[in-house]
This record gives C-alpha cells, sequence and structure tokens, in this order.
C-alpha cells in the first residue's frame, strides 16, 4: 500500500513537471506575439525604453489608424486579397476536376499521367525558379499578378491528390445510376462528386489559403513595383532598413494586420485547420 | 461510349496538363538546357559552353561555403521531431489546459515567416532587444546577435525549430490515437513500465510518420532561402549565412547570369533527388510497416 502511495506521488510530480514544461513552451510561442501587441501600442519614444514595458503606458491607438497612410499595406491587402480569392476559387475548380477524372472517369493512359503528376513532387521547385523566371518574362508577366495566380489556379497537386484519395473510397453506384438517367458527365461532377467533397476541400482550401497569404517568395522574385507588392512583401519592405531608422511600433502594426486574416480563419475554424494538417502534406 | 468519356475526362484533366507542360515540364527543359549556356539575361548572346558552368561552380569558394550553411539549416529536423513528438505525447496523456496549449503551440507556424523574422529581429535587437535586456540583468554581456553569422544561422535553426514544433504534434497526435489500446493493456499485463511501453510500442507504431515528416523536411529545410534573405539580406558577413538556394537566387536574380544559375540549381537539384531516393531506400531498415 505504502510503495503504491510513492508511485502515485511519484506519478503526480512528474506530470506536474512536465505541465511546468509544457507551460514554458507555450509562453515562448505566446510572448513574441503579446511583445509585438504591446509594441504597436506604444509610443515610437518609448519603445527604446530600458527595462522593458510590457504594457505601454500611456496607450498609444494611432498606429492602428496611420499605418494605412504611411505605408504600402493598403495596397498589399489588396493585391494579397486579389490573389488569394482567384486562387482559392480555382483551384479548387480545376483540382477537384483532375480528382473526379483520376477517381471515377475512363481516360486513356490515366495510371502514367497520374505517377507522372506524382513524381513533380519529387522534383525540388529550386530547379524550376530561374526558368519560370524567364518564362514569365516572355509572357509579359513580370511585375503583375499572374505568375502567382495562373500556374497555382491550374493546378494543385496536393489537392488533386488528396481529393482523387477522397473520391475513390466514395461508391460507383451514383455514377452508374446518373449515366442511366442519361446526366453529362461535368452534371455528374457539378451536381454529384462536388457536394459530397466539401468537407475535404474546406480543409484543403483553408493551407491553401494560409499559403497563399503568407507566400513570399513568388512576389519577391516576380515582381518589383510599390503596386504590384503583396502584404508580405510590403510588411518585409518596412523593415528592411536598419532597425533604429524605422517605426518600430508602425512596423509591429502592420505584421500584426498581416497575420490577421490567417489567425482569425484558425479560430474560426480551428477543427478544420487542424484536420487540414492531419490529411495534408505539409509545405514549407 | 468509352470514346465520350475518354474526352470528358482529357477535358477535366485539360488545366492539370497544360499546367504541367507549360510551367513544370518546358521550364525543367529550359533549365537542363540553359546550364550548359554561358546565358546572361542582360546580353542578347547565348552560346553552348558545355560543362563550364559546372566546373566553375565547384571551383567557387562560395558555393561550397553556402553548401556547408544548407547543411546546417537540417538542424531544426531533428529538434522539432523530437519536441514534436513528446508534446503530442503530452496531450496524448490528457494533460491539464491541453486545448488551450495546442492552440498556442499552433500559433507560430499559422503565422507568415516575414512577420515571424520581424519579431525575431527585434527580440535579438543589439541595444533595445528583450533578449540582450534579459541577458544583461542577469550579468552577461550584451551580443551582436545580428551582425553575427554564426547566431544568425544558430536564430534561424531556433526560430524553424519553435515554429514546428505545433503543427509535427498534429502529425504524431493523429497516430497516437490510432494505436488500439489493447497493445498497452497486453503489455501491462506482461509487467512493462511506461518507459518500456514507449520505446517498444509507440516508437515503432509512428516510424512511418516519422519517416514521411523527416522526407518532406528534408526537402523544405536544404530549400532554406527566405530566412537568410529576410535575416541576412546580403547573405551574411562571409556570406556565412547563404545556403544553395540563396547562392543560386543571388546569381540568378542579382548578377544576372541564369544559365550559371540553372547549373546550380540542377546541380542541387538532383543532389536532393539522390537524397531522397537514398532515405527512401534504408527506409525499410527501420520504418515498421505493420504486420
Amino acid at each position: 500500500m505504502k510503495g503504491n502511495n510513492m508511485a502515485s506521488i511519484k506519478r503526480t510530480a512528474l506530470r506536474l513537471l512536465v505541465w511546468f514544461v509544457l507551460l514554458c513552451g507555450a509562453a515562448t510561442m505566446v510572448l513574441p506575439f503579446f511583445w509585438m501587441v504591446s509594441t504597436s501600442l506604444k509610443f515610437s519614444n518609448l519603445v527604446y525604453t530600458i527595462p522593458p514595458k510590457w504594457i505601454p503606458d500611456p496607450l498609444n491607438w494611432s498606429n492602428w489608424k496611420n499605418v494605412w497612410k504611411v505605408s504600402n499595406l493598403l495596397t498589399g491587402i489588396r493585391n494579397s486579397s486579389i490573389i488569394s480569392a482567384t486562387v482559392l476559387v480555382f483551384a479548387t475548380l480545376t483540382s477537384s476536376m483532375a480528382a473526379f477524372a483520376f477517381a471515377k472517369l475512363y481516360v486513356p493512359l490515366k495510371k502514367v499521367l497520374f505517377s507522372i503528376l506524382l513524381s513533380t513532387m519529387m522534383i525540388p521547385l529550386v530547379v524550376l525558379l530561374v526558368p519560370q523566371f524567364v518564362l514569365f518574362s516572355r509572357l509579359k508577366w513580370i511585375d503583375t499578378l499572374l505568375p502567382m495566380i495562373i500556374p497555382a489556379s491550374l493546378c494543385n497537386i496536393n489537392m488533386i491528390f488528396f481529393l482523387r484519395q477522397y473520391l475513390t473510397g466514395l461508391p460507383n453506384d451514383l455514377m452508374d445510376a446518373a449515366k442511366i438517367d442519361g446526366a453529362s458527365y461535368l452534371r455528374i461532377y457539378g451536381q454529384i462528386y462536388l457536394p459530397l467533397m466539401k468537407t475535404a476541400i474546406i480543409a484543403n482550401t483553408i493551407l491553401l489559403f494560409m499559403n497563399t497569404w503568407n507566400d513570399y517568395m513568388g512576389p519577391l522574385i516576380f515582381t518589383h513595383s510599390q503596386e504590384r507588392q503583396t502584404v508580405q512583401v510590403a510588411i518585409a519592405m518596412m523593415n528592411s532598413h536598419y532597425l533604429q531608422q524605422t517605426d518600430i511600433p508602425m512596423v509591429m502594426t502592420a505584421s500584426l494586420i498581416a497575420v490577421l486574416p490567417v489567425l482569425l480563419l484558425f479560430i474560426l475554424a480551428q477543427k478544420h485547420f487542424v484536420d487540414s494538417f492531419a490529411l495534408t502534406g505539409i509545405k514549407g | 461510349m468509352k470514346r465520350r468519356e475518354g474526352a470528358a475526362g482529357l477535358l477535366f484533366l485539360a488545366p492539370t496538363i497544360i499546367y504541367f507542360v507549360v510551367f513544370f515540364a518546358l521550364p525543367l527543359l529550359i533549365s537542363v538546357y540553359a546550364s550548359f549556356t554561358n546565358w546572361n539575361i542582360l546580353s542578347p548572346k547565348r552560346s553552348v559552353v558545355g560543362l563550364r558552368n559546372y566546373q566553375k561552380l565547384l571551383a567557387d569558394p562560395k558555393f561550397w561555403i553556402a553548401l556547408k550553411n544548407t547543411f546546417y539549416m537540417l538542424i531544426p529536423i531533428p529538434i522539432y521531431l523530437i519536441l514534436g513528438l513528446l508534446f503530442a505525447y503530452a496531450c496524448h496523456k490528457k494533460i491539464p489546459w491541453e486545448r488551450l496549449f495546442r492552440v498556442l503551440y499552433y500559433l507560430p507556424y499559422i503565422s507568415s515567416i516575414v512577420a515571424l523574422t520581424i519579431i525575431w529581429k527585434w527580440l535579438f535587437n543589439t541595444e533595445f532587444g528583450l533578449v540582450n535586456y534579459a541577458l544583461s540583468s542577469l550579468g552577461f554581456a550584451k551580443h551582436d546577435w545580428l551582425n553575427d553569422p554564426m547566431w544568425t544561422k544558430r536564430m534561424i535553426v531556433i526560430m524553424i525549430s519553435w515554429k514546428f514544433i505545433g503543427i509535427i504534434s498534429i502529425y504524431y497526435l493523429a497516430v497516437l490515437k490510432s494505436v488500439p489500446a489493447v497493445y498497452y493493456e497486453a503489455a501491462k499485463i506482461d509487467g512493462a513500465s511506461g518507459t518500456q511501453q514507449f520505446f517498444k510500442i509507440t516508437l515503432p507504431l509512428i516510424t512511418p510518420t516519422t519517416f514521411y515528416l523527416a522526407v518532406v523536411g528534408l526537402i523544405g529545410s536544404l530549400q532554406t532561402f527566405i530566412e537568410v534573405q529576410l535575416f541576412a539580406p546580403d547573405g551574411g558577413r562571409e556570406y556565412g549565412v547563404a545556403t544553395i538556394v540563396y547562392y543560386i537566387w543571388q546569381k540568378a536574380f542579382q548578377s544576372s547570369q541564369m544559365g550559371y544559375a540553372c547549373a546550380t540549381a540542377m546541380l542541387f537539384g538532383l543532389f536532393i533527388l539522390i537524397l531522397t531516393l537514398i532515405q527512401l531506400s534504408v527506409s525499410r531498415w527501420w520504418v515498421y510497416e505493420g504486420e
């Protein structure tokens, strides 16, 4: 009995220790963001006080108002929204169509096509960077939003792979019945299988939105003028000068605003978010 | 009937095929060809130079420095895999505040690298950063983190490890939840301790996930670029932070040596591909494949 008691005390102590370690870990996850919020609410002359103040005094809300005027953030948000919205709509459409064909239709050389597509995932993207740039400059797409929109809208291999897997699991009876009724393939896709894919599509689009909104490399390489900056480029530019010369509270405010859309989506659709990671691959 | 279905199928696949031909196969072919030319986007003349780009590349000390730095960027992989697993294990054992912890641990992953770098740089600012403040109040000397390539690299390693712990734990948690409870009950009856259960049951069962995460992590980490570009836009003192992708980016887009950049990309791409294939082939020695 006594030994049992000791063991349970030891176990409780261990659990407490683990919990404490996790708490410290959680603090490292949150404190940088908290520090960001705090800095964004400071007057710029109070940013450099030693010791640092966690709660700004006095509170200064003006950054949240002025950031729109002094930075390129609004243009960035507009461009990123255009890119994200277009890519989301069209990538979902094209990828679900491709997945439908791969899973449910007879297509000549289907297996070969699918393995070629899968093997593209093995090729490191760095190989394509330079020739894609050249291709885009031939097409006169450099310094437009098209390099971020068109390829991503035509095909999302992750999504095709995932949706195909999902559709393969669904019975073929629906398809056969619809065929007998004389429904066209477009209708079979749009009215039967597309609604069935809804949850799987939501999980994928959340991940896609996050990756598109947070993308920095594409716009960095393929655009250069102010009017074409995406939100990530806009905030990176604000910070690119020497720190001492930049308005730190303003940069923090802009960064927070840039993080906000994905954060809100995360809070609203937390379960879908977690599913989207667990079900699809990670990128970047 | 079959012909109609085939035609419809090809129509459904048309966007994917267009993407593959125009934005994948074509650039890949251009890249292979360009790697054997002295193509510079500023001059219209272009001639085939054979293997000269590759020779020049292997003789460039900067390339070797960048390669070494690229390998340095693999350090986060074991760190986030182990910490992610431990975190998942703790969540699986129903620790208090588990849900809250999980949300907080995902926070860095959903934020953009640009925003993370901005906070990170501010935290490590020499004069006014929180880190130096904490160090100096503990009696240590302040350090100029951002101008020291060694520390910039370490900072990137820490940042990436920190960023990925939460997301890695999602994968592990999903597997841990799928392990039948019978396994553990049987082990308990046989008198296996908690540690034994972890090493003999849990660890083998999660090897497929670990393998998948390691492969994806390797391909991603070998192509580290954005972090370098944001932390040290000039590659750092003595090129101390630059990675291979940074090197390629610099050659192609700052000195317009497209042919040379393609050669570097081809060589490095091939290297990653071979590494991935090696990983696949050694996997059967340690990845558990089930009954």
